[in-house]
């Protein structure tokens, strides 16, 4: 997003230059072409600010907000793997005193074993569920979520080139003769560049 | 009668000369013949030269060329340097010269117009090839020194043009550079012959004063070439090759120089003013000014064009199928692929390599300028000392002309090098403006191929951003559920298992505190003070304060049935006590949560009466009375009344193998209902 400003910007600092040049004081023409390029550029440099900010409105902030219940889910997810470990450390106690011999300290042991045991295990499955269910449906959730972000990406770009578009179209026009091919305005260069080395003053290398 | 001999003309043979019918007795009129039988001998020579001197030109060029192609083609195009345009330009002017002789009274007339026509183009052409003479020479000098070589070009040439003799090549070479300067000549001898008030007489004077111009033109401009080439050619030297080059010489003319420029800012003499040059000055300043901006301000543009175009958002795998989030996916791809990469190519080719062109074409006239300010304080040197002395030297004059030279060459070329830069920079920011429409076009139409295809292309803008934002008020709460959700804390089990016998304790506290008050010991509690309890894990406790005498809150005042003391607030846990009572007799409450796996079967049928619990012996115990009943170690027993006739809690009257009696409480383990303390699940 900021790569994109960056490129307007520069695009109008190349007019604003050309425009403080005292050239333009000189040289009707000149001073018109360069104003010209100016007001194109400044009002394109606008419409990318409204273009950056619609897609920060519509895509940017939702992309962050879907980021952000993230953390909470690693949350659920880590307690979900402590309740886990808790249950099999319980879980290995009772089989642990299971194995003994039956004496009664080690029933007694047992019991209390078994009983340590049964809400550990209900709380992992109870937290297991909840993720079971809530994380497919979040993710899922995904599609819907972006659909109309995409939409609203595209048609940023439909809305800020259509009117680069016309704006160029229009200057293009009034500046100059549009509609040479590029070899045709290579060839152009090329003449321009022997006219000024047929200067003497300027030197051929 | 005068004789009219024909004797200095070169004779060609040809029956013009035959026209000697003047009459002799008109006196006015044998001048006039003479000087018209001198007038067309004149034109004869003209023409006839001319045939032979591209005759020559075309035995050079073809001929000899051709068979020196032991020399590099490089030398080859100096030696003859543009002597094929010169032969087309000569060639035409001798047909139509030719073809005058056939108006024979007009022929003077036309011969006139057509050097007048000519002029432009035989300026052009000559002055190339004067302008690269002298290097010509230099080469042919060289291979002089090569005894070899210059035998097979001798032997060549002679065998071509014999008269050419032994200076060969050089006497060739030379060959244009006489004739161009001849025409004026020729035309001279001409005009000479011709009657002012004849009709031709203005238009051939015409002719011949521009040909004089064009030789003029041609010594000029070859003057220029010389200086500029002198001073333009941007030397790169290495440090060591510039410590070479400084020698008394250098650094006289240097130190000199630098005198004449500080007397010059002290006011001890005044600065040459030359307003008009330095119009020129600051004018082309401003130029090259403006061609390095706009070539910076490009080269930034470009760059971040490529940081642009780096960020490469549709590679990332989202893993939605379909919808406008492949449509975007695509045209990304599309974009990235081939309309910016199209776009940034045309714009190095179109404007960014020009411009770079165009600033190097700075280089020469900058070199030049300073150069020019240098010889202008030798200059101004030299004038003082001629103030002074009244003569100078042959150096000195040198330097002079050195600075007129440059000057009336700055002078000249300047405006003309602004003018074609300008026109250069219009269309390069024209072209600039172009590519940018072009790729608008590009992306504009992809991108309305885009949006055709999502569902929602019918739509004006602001209805649509209307839509996207209730969509999205309405997902961020669906968010915002789940984040919810996901954060909502299960309560870990608070349960620890109840020690044995400490089940009524716990009621015992609950009856007399209440079920707020009672906290359980997370872990093991050492007292340290006097007042401080030592409990184990489990134990629970009723809160009486939350904190001590001090104030201190992290420690607290609690009972434990049978003692009072401060524990850390730290290691207690707020217990929640259901009664059974509840839970049993209000059997459709659902404390079950949907959430909950495994329902616990024995619920129901656990008997309601309080006291009545079965119950494992933890140890075994040996009756000492009739009261008593005899335990063993994991016995199942059933637990009658949780106290005994006195009331006292250390003692339960149980049932064990159909006998009944009293044993300890406390050897006794609770194995807990399952919902009996359960934790209030948010529902």
């Amino acid at each position: 997003m900021e790569n994109s400003s960056t490129m307007s910007k520069s695009a109008v600092k190349i007019s604003l230059d050309l425009l403080s040049n005292p050239l333009c004081e000189q040289d009707q023409d000149f001073l018109n072409m360069v104003t010209a390029l100016d007001t194109a550029m400044k009002r394109m440099d606008a419409f990318n600010q409204e273009k950056v900010n619609q897609i920060q409105k519509t895509v940017i902030e939702p992309l962050k907000k879907f980021g952000s219940v993230f953390p909470s889910l690693n949350m659920a997810v880590k307690r979900r793997e402590q309740a886990l470990q808790d249950y099999r450390r319980l879980q290995a106690k009772v089989e642990k005193y299971e194995e003994k011999e039956k004496t009664g300290p080690v029933l007694a042991k047992l019991h209390q074993a078994r009983e340590e045991l049964r809400p550990v295990r209900d709380d992992f499955e109870a937290k297991n569920k909840q993720l079971l269910d809530e994380m497919p449906r979040f993710y899922n959730s995904r599609l819907d979520y972006f659909q109309p972000s995409f939409e609203s990406l595209i048609r940023a770009q439909v809305v800020y080139y259509s009117e680069m578009h016309k704006i160029f179209g229009d200057l293009t026009q009034q500046l100059a003769q549009p509609g040479r091919p590029d070899e045709q305005r290579e060839r152009e260069n090329e003449a321009r560049l022997s006219e000024l080395r047929a200067l003497s003053i300027v030197a051929d290398d | 009668m005068p004789q009219k001999e024909p004797a200095d003309m070169t004779d060609h043979g040809d029956d013009e000369l035959s026209s000697r019918t003047g009459s002799p007795d008109e006196e006015g009129r044998v001048p006039e013949e003479r000087s018209l039988l001198h007038q067309s001998l004149a034109v004869r020579e003209l023409i006839d030269t001319e045939v032979s001197y591209l005759h020559v030109l075309q035995l050079c060029a073809s001929d000899i060329r051709s068979h020196l192609q032991q020399l590099p083609q490089g030398d080859l195009d100096v030696l003859f340097s543009n002597i094929d345009d010169i032969i087309k330009v000569n060639s035409k002017l001798l047909h139509d010269l030719q073809e005058t002789a056939a108006r024979e009274e007009e022929q003077v007339q036309l011969i006139g117009n057509l050097f007048l026509e000519f002029q432009e183009e035989l300026e052009q052409v000559y002055k190339v090839y004067c302008a690269s003479y002298e290097q010509a020479l230099l080469l042919v000098e060289a291979y002089r020194m090569e005894p070899r070589l210059q035998r097979e070009i001798q032997d060549t040439i002679e065998a071509v043009l014999p008269q050419a003799g032994s200076s060969g090549l050089s006497f060739l070479l030379v060959i244009p550079l006489q004739r161009i300067t001849k025409y004026p000549l020729l035309l001279q001898k001409i005009l000479e012959n011709t009657l002012p008030d004849a009709s031709a007489y203005p238009v051939l004077q015409r002719a011949t004063s521009a040909l004089q111009d064009v030789v003029t033109n041609i010594n000029e401009y070859k003057r220029r070439k010389e200086v500029a080439s002198k001073y333009t050619k941007v030397e790169h030297l290495s440090l060591r090759e510039r410590l070479a080059r400084i020698n008394m010489h250098t650094l006289s003319k240097k130190t000199t120089r630098l005198g004449q420029l500080l007397k010059q800012e002290a006011g001890l003499i005044p600065k040459t003013e030359d307003k008009e040059f330095d119009d020129l000055e600051e004018s082309f300043h401003w130029v090259s000014l403006c061609v390095t901006e706009l070539k910076n301000n490009v080269a930034a543009y470009l760059d971040n064009l490529e940081a642009f175009l780096r960020f490469r958002p549709q590679e990332y795998d989202l893993d939605i199928p379909g919808g406008p989030v492949v449509q975007y996916c695509y045209l990304a791809r599309d974009l990235q692929l081939q309309a910016f990469p199209e776009f940034k190519q045309r714009l190095e080719a179109l404007v960014w390599q020009p411009l770079c062109s165009l600033a190097k074409a700075l280089a020469g006239p900058q070199n030049l300028i300073k150069k020019r300010l240098d010889k202008l304080l030798d200059f101004e040197r030299v004038e003082e000392k001629l103030l002074e002395v009244g003569s100078m030297t042959y150096e000195e004059e040198a330097a002079r002309h050195m600075y007129e030279a440059l000057n009336s060459l700055l002078v000249a070329e300047l405006p003309q090098f602004k003018q074609l830069a300008m026109r250069w920079l219009g269309q390069i920011l024209c072209t600039f403006v172009t590519l940018q429409r072009d790729l608008a076009k590009q992306v504009l139409q992809r991108a309305e191929g885009s949006l055709a295809q999502l569902p929602h292309h019918h739509i004006s803008d602001p209805a649509f951003r209307k839509l996207v934002e209730d969509a999205l008020g309405q997902t961020s709460h669906q968010l915002h559920a789940f984040q919810e959700n996901f954060e909502k804390v299960l309560p870990p089990p608070t349960t620890q298992p109840l020690l044995p016998g400490a089940e009524h304790q716990v009621q015992a506290l609950l009856s007399r505190y209440g079920p707020g008050k009672l906290y359980q010991v997370t872990s093991n509690i050492s007292g340290s003070g006097t007042l401080d309890l030592t409990l184990p894990r489990g134990h629970v406790v009723a809160l009486l304060q939350d904190k001590d005498t001090k104030g201190n809150s992290s420690r607290w005042l609690v009972d434990t049935g049978g003692h009072r003391g401060y524990v850390p607030a730290g290691k207690l846990e707020l217990y929640h006590v259901v009664p059974r009572e509840e839970e049993l007799r209000g059997q459709a409450r659902p404390h079950r949560d949907s959430q909950r796996q495994t329902p616990e079967p024995t619920l129901a049928s656990v008997p309601s009466v309080l006291a009545v619990t079965q119950v494992v012996a933890v140890y075994p115990f040996v009756a000492r009375s009739s009261h008593e009943v005899s335990l063993q170690a994991g016995q199942q027993v059933t637990v009658l009344e949780a106290q005994d006739k006195k009331g006292n809690p250390e003692w339960s009257l149980v049932e064990v193998n159909g006998q009944r009696g009293y044993v300890p409480s406390s050897f006794l383990a609770r194995a807990p209902g399952p919902a009996l303390w359960g934790w209030s699940l948010p529902s």
